[in-house]
């Protein structure tokens, strides 16, 4: 920790992408800083979208500030997270069944947002993008592209502490230290060994997506949330180079976006109870709908191998003056707690979306600034996230695993040390993660378990979910960070949380993975009698 | 939603791919050498991320023998060969050496040598030869060249047996191969006479070119799709007067019943059902009782068979230990299924001397340790190998068919049941 | 072609059918798809090794605990008491000796350093009679420097918990060092083939004797033997302590010598097996099967008096999931498993899963049904039969034994 008395200018709760981007601009401005974050980075909406780098075509009719805002970003994220997005491209696609004048009012209400949206010939999308629905009447193309969450929450969580902050993940915020009116901290307890601490800090932002609704009401605080439930299946392998979006009144399951090695369809859209958001499973009406959907933007999704389900809750704010919220916005909502509540030093960042998360911290940092009297300009569209300070490195020969690391890791890549043969074994040979990399991962971007690393690394992300890699990756872990007995339950609950997303779309290939994963652990490894044996200690 | 998710068979056959790496057990490079990134990586796993990104392509894929022992071993059918093949065609990018120009063209280079075979074999077998040939061709020095035949097999044919054909009232097609052609045309005299012992008329192709197996193998993919081309037309036309195509060569026909379809993209539609190996076509009469044999009784022998890798992945060993199984005085031990090593010209390269050599370690040793009189098996390189790496000498089934058969007999055996049938 | 039995699906199941029959003369071929899942097995095999939560001691007595669908209650704990015996004395004939017998389970260590009940053990892996204690003090576990696929750590801590000292010496070998230099084929099997030269077994001998102080045994990964035991047992010879094996992830070298030994056996018998190709069709005619096609034999029916089959479960295909049905692929036999297919798993991923316990229904002799009524020459065997949860309960090795004998002894 940098800051050793515990008092800082600005506490950022939340470790998804808007937290992580706001710890950024804070410390990049010289403010001091700690992130905390309940489970892991990512571990909410942030980790469970669609990974798609909007280029606001999608909003271009319905809401033409959001779709500003998105092209714009789009085009600052190519330049500062080059590592973490892939130029796809993507196609609005107009099918029979949907109404071609549509593809008109769209493009115009592209163009007025200054998004480039190009009409091509049917035949020409087919060549474009062999999957897309061959019976497509109508195509426009648009400069989406697909984006990593986990890189990008990551490198902003390391360019913060690269320029002073602290970073707690695995802390949850328990209670808000009010005095007078003003929050003036926080106490935030270990989830690990259950000790709670206190921090404290003039401005503390809640950047906690959905569960800010329930930080303020640490504050006796009311924000009008509405929590929007978003599932989503992942592909066994890329079907479609290009996202593809329909061109039509945006509804379930009209996108799908090649991400890494995956492609995934999505999403859903239901209102669900705040009680339930820390537990979110895909129903199987959702998955009829997004296979149902999904074919039709690409047929052969019909008999592509689906690895897993997942669902987000997206943090939808109602407008202050409409508490029935019938008038949701997807716009970004700053509230500024003195102003709207009387409570000082406690700023409400939420709304928007990924795509903008730079500009709504670059909005919380601006009020935080103002607050704290400090006269800062905001670097944050100008300057490269960590692993984008060049241009991708280009690829040459070289092992398969340090080709993937590369294109998970940027130039940061650079840093992982190749020492020995086996620094260069494959842990992961699905998602090409090596010892290395997975040492890497465990020294430098705060993995205290097995899903962590995951997300750092891709391991156990692939096609078997897991089979060998997860216990070969669990051994490391403990290894590296010196607690065997801790990592050998991670692997029991990275096995279980594999689980809950194959669950939904357990058939096929993914049942009979399933059996043999089962097979491996609790039949030849035991597995079962190790969390026995733990639960039994307890 | 008529085909939702009722199967997962979907282009992309790989995703079938369970990920138990049962395949790497049975990899024969892999174990012998680290540089082979094996057929799970090269195969399913590499191929996720080839699709993701062509870079991902690994030039290591080439140290596949293509021998498809992982897609027999595969508990999910994922064609992993293939998938090793295919994407060296998509995404190399090397260029056939001279080297492996030479070691593929075998109708040429066949052509010139029997012209000069003498001169050829002489020269083949000389150190110096040897040394350049290891120096500057990178033909490794251990090997010694299948010697070439004085007189091709299509020309004694031509001379010795081709006018009698037609007396025959059944008949067939005989692609002979390169093999018999420049190297031992006496399996394709053997085949003469045990086809005509059991009452069919052999005959010529109106062109054969060499099947291609050495060219895929060494990148010349245009080139094998050409002589494809030449043989599709010839077998649909002999296929036409009724005359189906045999074979004594596993790999041939190997090659040009799958992997032409497969790889090169050669339709074969209406030559595939017609196209088969002898022991198959032999044994397939006997079953059905439209031919019978006759053995000599004092025939002896002790048979190790060694099922070559393609006639593994084509399932159809069986048709020729089944056959020779019938022979009275044969005694058949069948050798554990490990490749050989050879694989067509990769052996014979210098920088997989080592490895081909590593590779057919187990299978020698069974080999001297089952002290056979004979290995028999339906490939021709395999033979090479055998008997550049054993002191036992190789056969052909239907060789040892044709010693063992008392060919009168059978003669006068499937000519009365002709009589017969036909009355 | 013409056998009098044909077996569809060559692994535990099948390979043990086929040799109780060709030991008795009959013409037997093996159809196999395919390897099959002998390779995931650490040398153990479990007859019931759990019931209703708890571990089993004696596993014919406790037959009596199971439910009537369970193929054990369909052949009676008498029978599989006889069965047993003669299931220990067919590994044994094709070279594979144990350890263990049917009415007192012993305990397999597992790479994660907890303890399973077992029936049978090859000899030389590690056991023990009880549960939570080794009946070592001290034990060294050697690490092979690079082999990812065996956690010792796991290991380590799992074994310490059992109150017994553990050391855990990294060994480097020279003869290691190419398969180091590859990044993904570093795995057990592919080590047990450099294993079969005697020099590295004294390497690795040698290098053991070094490092291993003051413990009473040595552990080490069960990457040897791939063929048979000898250089297990010349290992052991060489090392000045006593030595076992400790299973490994897969591919298990100690399965694929069991594959490969049965294999063996059987084709020396005379039997015939099919290996790469697939049944496709069976044709039946009434209540009977009249033949079988496969893939590549094309237009060559195979045919037989009596048919088995013992393609497995869901992971070697003789069962198939889709998105609405789950079905025995092969003859469309009748299954237990109902058609929602939100009701084949549960939440939580080490739990009962039903899908484990689907099969396919047969009577009590094991004649399938299909649409309802016995095929009366048709047998299943193995993994397809329903009833049990092989990672629950412990008995998944035992039950492919144990029916295909109960088969093999009805077939006349």
């Amino acid at each position: 920790m940098n800051n050793k008395n515990n008092h800082y200018d600005v506490i950022v709760i939340g470790g998804g992408i808007t937290g992580a981007g706001v710890a950024r601009d804070c410390a990049m401005r010289g403010l001091s800083v700690l992130l905390l974050e309940r489970f892991d980075y990512t571990n909410g909406a942030t980790g469970r979208n669609h990974g798609l780098m909007h280029s606001g075509a999608r909003y271009a009719v319905t809401d033409k500030e959001s779709a500003t805002e998105c092209i714009e970003e789009n085009m600052i994220l190519r330049k500062i997270a080059s590592h973490c997005v892939e130029e796809t491209d993507g196609l609005f696609i107009t099918l029979p069944e949907d109404d071609l004048g549509y593809q008109k009012t769209f493009v115009e209400a592209c163009r007025a947002a200054g998004i480039r949206a190009d009409i091509i010939d049917p035949a020409e999308a087919r060549i474009m993008e062999p999957s897309v629905n061959p019976d497509l009447i109508g195509a426009v193309r648009v400069p989406d592209a697909s984006i990593d969450p986990f890189r990008l929450t990551v490198a902003n969580v390391v360019d913060a502490q690269l320029h002073g902050a602290d970073s707690l993940n695995y802390h949850e915020v328990t209670e808000l230290i009010i005095s007078q009116n003003r929050v003036v901290g926080v106490k935030a307890r270990d989830m690990y060994t259950g000790e709670v601490k206190e921090f404290y800090a003039d401005v503390t932002i809640n950047a906690a997506g959905i569960w800010g609704m329930l930080i303020a009401r640490l504050a006796g605080i009311t924000i009008n949330m509405f929590p929007a439930k978003g599932a989503l299946l992942i592909f066994g392998h890329r079907v479609n180079k290009m996202v593809i979006n329909r061109c039509r009144k945006p509804a379930n399951a009209d996108i799908l976006v090649p991400d890494d090695t995956v492609c995934v369809i999505g999403t859903t859209s239901d209102r669900v109870p705040i009680e339930t958001v820390d537990d979110m499973r895909v129903t199987d009406e959702e998955v009829r709908v997004l296979l149902a959907e999904g074919e039709k933007l690409a047929p052969s999704l019909a008999t592509t191998r689906i690895l897993r389900g997942y669902a987000g809750v997206r943090p939808l704010v109602a407008a202050d003056n409409d508490p029935s919220g019938r008038s949701i916005s997807r716009g970004i909502v700053c509230l500024d707690h003195e102003e709207r509540d009387g409570m000082a030093g406690f700023i409400t960042i939420v709304g928007g979306k990924m795509m903008t998360y730079r500009l709504m911290a670059q909005i919380a940092t601006d009020m935080a600034c103002s607050k704290l009297g400090k006269n800062a300009v905001c670097e944050t569209a100008t300057t490269p996230l960590p692993g984008s300070e060049q241009q991708k490195p280009a690829s040459g020969k070289q092992a398969f695993a340090i080709n993937a690391a590369e294109g998970r890791h940027g130039t940061f890549a650079s840093k992982i040390k190749y020492e020995s043969d086996t620094d260069r074994a494959m842990v992961c040979e699905c998602e090409g993660v090596s010892v290395a990399e997975i040492r890497y991962a465990v020294e430098n971007q705060h993995v205290p378990n097995l899903v962590s690393l995951r997300r750092r690394t891709r391991v156990g992300m692939g096609t078997c979910q897991g089979k060998l890699c997860a216990c070969r990756a669990a051994s490391l872990l403990g290894r590296f960070s010196g607690n065997i007995a801790k990592a050998q339950c991670d692997l029991a609950q990275f096995l279980d949380e594999r689980w809950k997303g194959v669950k939904p779309v357990a058939w096929g290939s993914a049942l009979r993975e399933a059996q043999l994963t089962a097979t491996i652990y609790q039949g030849l490894c035991g597995l079962d009698k190790a969390i026995a044996r733990k639960e039994d200690e307890k | 939603m008529a085909t939702t998710q009722l199967t997962s068979i979907s282009d992309h056959n790989f995703e079938q791919c369970l990920k138990c790496s049962i395949c790497t057990v049975y990899c024969p490079v892999a174990a012998v050498n680290p540089a082979y990134p094996g057929p799970k990586q090269a195969g399913p796993d590499g191929e996720r991320y080839r699709l993701k990104d062509p870079k991902f392509f690994d030039e290591a894929l080439k140290l596949c023998l293509n021998c498809k022992r992982c897609e027999v071993a595969c508990p999910s059918d994922v064609r992993i060969g293939d998938l090793i093949q295919q994407a060296r065609m998509k995404h190399k990018s090397y260029r056939p050496k001279m080297r492996d120009m030479m070691l593929a063209s075998t109708d040429l280079v066949g052509t010139m040598a029997t012209m000069v075979a003498p001169i050829t074999n002489f020269t083949l077998g000389l150190k110096p030869v040897k040394a350049v040939m290891h120096g500057v061709m990178a033909i490794d020095k251990h090997r010694t060249f299948p010697a070439y035949s004085q007189q091709k097999f299509e020309a004694w044919f031509n001379k010795n047996a081709r006018d009698y054909q037609n007396t025959f009232a059944k008949h067939v097609s005989y692609f002979h191969g390169c093999y018999v052609n420049y190297n031992f045309p006496q399996l394709g005299k053997d085949f003469v006479t045990v086809m005509n012992a059991v009452g069919y008329g052999v005959h010529l192709l109106e062109k054969e070119k060499c099947c291609g197996v050495a060219m895929i193998a060494n990148g010349m993919y245009n080139q094998a799709r050409k002589q494809g081309e030449v043989n599709m037309a010839s077998m649909r036309k002999s296929i036409d007067q009724q005359r189906p195509v045999l074979t004594t060569s596993s790999t041939c026909t190997f090659t040009m019943r799958d992997e032409y379809p497969e790889l090169l993209g050669i339709n074969n539609d209406g030559v595939r059902d017609n196209l088969s190996l002898a022991t198959r076509f032999l044994f397939q009469l006997v079953d059905e009782g439209k031919i019978k044999l006759a053995f000599r009784p004092e025939f002896k022998m002790r048979i190790a068979y060694h099922t070559a890798c393609h006639m593994q992945r084509m399932g159809w060993a069986i048709y020729s230990t089944e056959l020779l199984r019938m022979i009275p005085g044969l005694e058949l031990i069948e050798l554990d299924q490990n490749c050989c090593g050879i694989s067509g010209t990769y052996g014979f390269k210098k920088e997989n001397y080592e490895t081909s050599q590593a590779i057919g370690e187990t299978l020698f040793a069974d080999i001297e340790a089952a002290k056979p009189d004979y290995v028999s098996t339906d490939c021709e390189t395999c033979k090479w190998q055998i008997e550049m790496s054993t002191s036992v000498k190789v056969l052909n089934p239907i060789s040892i068919l044709a010693q063992a058969l008392d060919i009168d007999a059978t003669r006068r055996l499937n000519s009365s049941e002709w009589h017969r049938m036909d009355a | 072609m013409k056998f009098d039995t044909l077996i569809v699906g060559g692994g535990l199941s099948g390979l043990t059918c086929g040799i109780a029959l060709a030991k008795r003369g009959k013409r037997v071929a093996i159809v196999a798809g395919g390897q099959n899942t002998l390779h995931f097995y650490g040398g153990s095999m479990e007859l019931l090794g759990n019931v209703n939560g708890k571990d089993v001691d004696n596993p014919i007595e406790a037959i009596a605990q199971l439910n009537e669908n369970h193929p054990y209650s369909k052949i009676g704990a008498d029978s599989v008491a006889e069965l047993a015996k003669k299931a220990k004395a067919l590994l044994a004939d094709v070279g594979i000796q144990t350890i263990g017998d049917a009415t007192h389970n012993h305990y397999r260590i597992t790479p994660m350093g907890t303890t399973k009940p077992a029936w049978l053990t090859i000899d030389g892996m590690a056991t023990s009679d009880k549960a939570d204690q080794l009946p070592w003090n001290k034990v060294s576990l050697v690490y092979l420097e690079g082999f990812i696929d065996y956690p010792i750590d796991f290991a380590a801590n799992g074994i310490r918990q059992m109150g017994v000292q553990v050391e855990t010496p990294t060994i480097s070998l020279d003869c290691l060092k190419r398969a180091r230099r590859s990044a993904t084929e570093m795995r057990p099997t592919n080590l047990a083939k450099i294993f079969a030269s005697t020099s590295a077994v004294a390497q690795l001998a040698q290098a053991i004797n070094n490092s291993c102080g003051d413990a009473d045994a040595v552990l080490i990964p069960a990457v040897l033997g791939i063929d048979n035991d000898d250089v297990c047992n010349m290992l052991k010879a060489q090392v000045n302590k006593p030595l076992f094996f400790l299973a490994t992830l897969p591919p298990a070298v100690t399965g694929v010598r069991i594959n490969a030994a049965l294999r063996h056996y059987f084709q020396m018998l005379g039997g015939r097996y099919i290996l790469g190709d697939t049944a496709c069709k069976v044709v039946t005619n009434g209540d009977t099967v009249t033949e079988i096609r496969t893939t590549k034999l094309l237009d060559m029916p195979l045919q037989a008096d009596n048919y088995v089959i013992a393609t497995g479960s869901f992971m070697s295909r003789g069962l198939v999931a889709d998105f609405e049905h789950v079905y025995e692929p092969l003859i469309g036999l009748d299954t237990n498993a109902p058609d929602d297919h939100e009701k084949w798993s549960q939440y939580g991923m080490m739990g009962d899963q039903p899908y484990m316990s689907y099969g396919v229904m047969t009577d009590g002799n094991f004649h399938p049904l299909k649409d309802g009524k016995t095929l009366t020459n048709a047998f299943a065997i193995g993994q397809i039969l329903g009833g049990h949860n092989p990672v629950v309960m412990g008995d998944g090795t035992g039950v492919s034994m144990i029916t295909a004998l109960a088969v093999a002894n009805q077939i006349k």
